[in-house]
C-alpha cells in the first residue's frame, strides 16, 4: 500500500509498504478512504517532538471500512463492513483511566511507556502516528491502517453522511470542543481563544453552543481570522496590536472569562522574548515556546480559566507562575478524551447544528502529502486544512 | 536494586575495553546481518571475558509493583498459570509445567541463546502469594515472589513483584546490560507492566510486525534505543488463548 512516512526534518515522502495485519486479538484493519494532516502534524515535521523514527508512517485524523477483525472482537461491536471514524487516541477501555472517561490517559495502549515515564512521570494513551514515546503506532496517512483496541475507539457512521463532514470527528472537532468545555464557561462569558487554526475554529463554534457571549479571536492569517469572524468572534491581529492590551481594552479592564491556548509549542510572536524562545528551541535548550501560554495566564481575569488544547511536548521557559497563583486562575488541558465526545458531537452534526467541513481548503490525492505538508506549515494557497483521499490518483500536472 | 557482590573498581584500560565491545554488541546487533552477529558475537565475548575476569557472580535483587483494575483472585489465577508467564515475562520463551511443584522455565539470552532451569513453588497461598526458586543444582540461581493484595479503598489490586538472581557478569555485566535495555529493574518493571495489561486488556500492546518506511541508518539506532528491538512482545492475535485470558 501507499503511505506517508516523516524521513526526516522537512522530509515527507510517500512509500510502498507492506499492507498491515491483524497483530492483537482486538485489532481490527481500516481501508482508509479520508485522512487528514493536522496542525499537530506540523510539529512532528518541523522536527520539534522527540522520539521520531525515520520511516514512520504520520496521520491520526482518518477513517475508512472496516476489513477485517481480530479474533477478540465481539461482531457487535465492529465487523467487517461498518464504515467507521478513528479515534487519534488509543484505548484499552478497562483501565482504572478508561473506567473514567480519562481515554487519552490510558493505562494499557502506550507500548513504549516507559520512555513516556521518563518525559512526564505517567505515560499517556498511544496515539496513531506521534513519535514512538507516543507508542510508535502506524498512523492513517495511508491506504490502510491497523486500529489496535478497535471495540472501544472506532464511531460507526450511519449512511448517507459524506467522509468530509465526519471525518474530524476523529480529533480535531472533539479537540476544540473539548477545548471549549475546558474553559468551564457561564452564560454570557467572554473567551479569548489564542489561534485561529483548524482545532480553533471548532473551538470558537463550541464556545458559542456552551454558552459563551463573546469570543475574541487572535491570529494574523486573515483568512482564519475571517473564519472566526464568520462564527461570529470579534478578531485581534496579533502583527496589529499587543494582544494583552489589547484584551484589557476589549473587556474593561477586567480580562477574560477564560483564556484558550489552541497554538501551543510551536507559537508566534514579537519581541525580545520571541527571539530568545525560538533561539532556545533551535538550540534544543527548551524544546517548546509558550509565548501564547504566557500571554494566555496574564490576560486572563482574576479566578479565570486558563485551557489548553494546543500541544505541548516537554519543557517550557519563563511561566509567569506569579500571576498563575496570586490571580487564582485554573489551568484545564490534556490530549482529548475522544470517546466522551463522538456520539454527542456526531448527533450535533445529524441535527444539522454544525458541518464541519467548513474547515477544508483543499482536497488532495496521498501522493500530494509531501507538498501538502509544507503548503500548510507555510499557509500558502489560502490552506487551512488538507484532507487526503488515499485511493485517488495524482493528475499529472 | 542492590548489588551485594564486590564492586571492584574499573581501570581505564579495562573500561576501554568494556566500552568498546559494548559498542560492537550494539552495533552487531543493529545491523542484524550475518556480518552484524558475528560482530556481536565477537563483542559480546570480549566482554564476557572482561567481566568474569573482573568479578565473580553478584547477587543483584529487583522490585516493581503496580496496582491493576482487577480481584485479587483474578491477577492471581492468571499468574498462576505458569505456562503463560512468556506472555509477559519477555525474556521466558517457555514454562512447562512438570507437576503441581515443579516446572522447567527455559529463558532466551543474548544472541538467541538459550539457558533452561526447574524452578520449585516454595509458597503458594491462593489470591495472596507465589514464591519460587531454582533448584540447587540449576546453571543459573534465582527465586522470586509476586503477591497480590486488594487495595483498601478497593481500587483493584496491588500486585507487588520480586527477582533475585546471580549474575554471572557482575557489575560490568550489568552496565552493558542496561545499554540494551535488560538491566533487572526495567525488566522486572516492564514485565509486571505486562502483566496488568493481559489482566486488564487481554493482551499486550505491540507494533511488531506494523508496516513502516524505510528505517535506514537512523531508524535503525532509534528502534534500538527506544528497545522496541528488545521490548515489545510478539503479536498475539494467532497465540492459543490461556485460561484466565479476559473475555471481551
Amino acid at each position: 500500500m501507499k503511505a506517508v512516512c516523516w524521513m526526516g526534518k522537512e522530509k515527507m515522502q510517500v512509500h510502498d509498504v507492506p499492507d498491515p495485519k491483524i497483530l492483537n486479538p482486538r485489532d481490527a484493519i481500516i481501508k482508509v478512504t479520508t485522512t487528514c494532516i493536522c496542525g499537530s502534524d506540523l510539529h512532528l515535521y518541523d522536527g520539534y517532538v522527540p522520539t521520531l523514527e525515520q520511516g514512520d508512517i504520520l496521520g491520526h485524523e482518518f477513517m475508512g471500512e472496516v476489513v477485517e477483525v481480530g479474533s477478540g472482537i465481539n461482531s457487535d461491536k465492529l465487523k467487517v463492513g461498518d464504515r467507521v471514524v478513528i479515534p487519534f487516541t488509543i484505548a484499552c477501555g478497562r483501565c482504572f483511566a478508561c473506567q473514567n472517561q480519562l481515554w487519552s490517559c490510558c493505562d494499557n495502549s502506550n507500548p513504549n511507556a516507559w520512555i513516556a515515564e521518563k518525559m512526564m512521570g505517567y505515560s499517556p494513551s498511544g496515539l496513531f502516528g506521534y513519535t514512538h514515546m507516543m507508542g510508535g503506532y502506524s498512523g492513517g496517512q495511508a491506504q490502510y491502517a491497523r486500529v489496535p483496541f478497535a471495540d472501544v475507539g472506532p464511531i460507526k457512521i450511519p449512511e448517507g453522511m459524506p467522509d468530509d463532514k465526519v471525518v474530524f470527528l476523529s480529533d480535531i472537532f472533539p479537540t476544540g470542543y473539548m477545548g471549549a468545555e475546558n474553559c468551564n464557561i457561564q452564560p454570557g462569558d467572554t473567551v479569548a481563544v489564542w489561534g485561529c487554526g483548524p482545532v480553533a475554529q471548532f473551538a470558537i463554534r463550541s464556545c458559542f453552543m456552551l454558552g459563551a457571549g463573546r469570543v475574541i479571536a487572535i491570529d494574523r492569517v486573515p483568512e482564519r481570522l475571517q473564519m472566526a469572524q464568520e462564527a461570529g468572534a470579534e478578531i485581534l491581529n496579533f502583527d496589529e496590536v499587543d494582544v494583552v492590551e489589547a484584551l484589557h481594552d476589549l473587556t474593561g479592564n477586567q480580562g477574560p472569562d477564560s483564556c484558550m491556548d489552541v497554538v501551543g509549542m510551536e507559537a508566534s510572536g514579537h519581541g525580545l522574548m520571541f527571539a530568545v524562545d525560538r533561539a532556545k528551541q533551535m538550540a534544543r535548550m527548551q524544546m517548546d515556546r509558550p509565548i501564547v501560554l504566557r500571554q494566555a495566564i496574564m490576560a486572563c481575569k482574576k479566578g479565570g480559566t486558563v485551557s489548553v488544547p494546543g500541544v505541548y511536548a516537554s519543557f517550557i521557559d519563563k511561566v509567569p507562575m506569579g500571576a498563575f497563583m496570586n490571580k487564582g486562575l485554573t489551568m484545564k488541558t490534556g490530549q482529548t478524551h475522544m470517546m466522551r465526545y463522538m456520539e454527542p458531537l456526531l448527533k450535533r452534526i445529524q441535527e444539522g447544528e454544525i458541518d464541519p467541513s467548513f474547515v477544508i481548503s483543499h482536497t488532495l490525492p496521498l501522493e500530494s502529502a509531501p507538498e501538502a505538508y509544507k503548503m500548510f506549515r507555510d499557509k500558502q494557497d489560502k490552506c487551512t486544512k488538507v484532507v487526503l483521499k488515499p485511493w485517488e490518483e495524482k493528475l499529472a500536472a | 536494586m542492590s548489588n551485594n557482590g564486590n564492586s571492584s573498581s574499573l581501570s581505564v584500560t579495562q573500561f576501554g575495553v568494556l566500552a568498546g565491545a559494548g559498542a560492537l554488541v550494539l552495533y552487531g546487533l543493529i545491523r542484524r546481518s550475518k556480518a552484524g552477529l558475528a560482530l556481536a558475537t565477537a563483542g559480546g565475548l570480549v566482554a564476557y571475558q572482561q567481566a568474569r575476569s573482573q568479578s565473580q557472580s553478584t547477587k543483584q535483587t529487583a522490585t516493581a509493583v503496580f496496582r491493576i483494575n482487577s480481584t485479587p483472585a483474578r491477577a492471581y489465577e492468571i499468574w498462576r498459570n505458569l505456562e503463560g508467564l512468556p506472555r509477559f515475562m519477555a525474556h521466558l520463551e517457555s514454562v512447562k509445567v512438570l507437576n503441581d511443584r515443579y516446572s522447567e522455565w527455559t529463558a532466551i539470552g543474548p544472541l538467541d541463546t538459550k539457558i533452561s532451569w526447574t524452578a520449585e513453588i516454595i509458597e503458594d497461598t491462593p489470591n495472596e502469594r507465589i514464591a519460587w526458586q531454582s533448584i540447587a543444582e540449576s546453571e543459573i540461581q534465582t527465586s522470586g515472589w509476586v503477591e497480590f493484595q486488594k487495595d483498601p479503598q478497593g481500587r483493584g489490586s496491588m500486585v507487588r513483584a520480586f527477582v533475585e538472581y546471580s549474575n554471572p557478569l557482575g557489575a560490568l555485566g550489568r552496565s552493558l546490560l542496561s545499554v540494551l535495555g535488560k538491566n533487572p529493574d526495567f525488566v522486572v518493571k516492564e514485565d509486571l507492566r505486562r502483566f496488568k495489561a493481559i489482566v486488564e486488556a487481554g493482551e499486550v500492546p505491540t507494533t511488531v510486525g506494523q508496516p513502516h518506511g524505510p528505517r535506514g541508518v537512523h531508524g535503525h539506532i532509534e528502534q534500538a534505543l527506544f528497545r522496541e528491538t528488545s521490548n515489545h512482545p510478539a503479536p498475539q492475535a494467532n497465540q492459543t488463548r490461556q485460561p484466565g485470558a479476559a473475555v471481551a
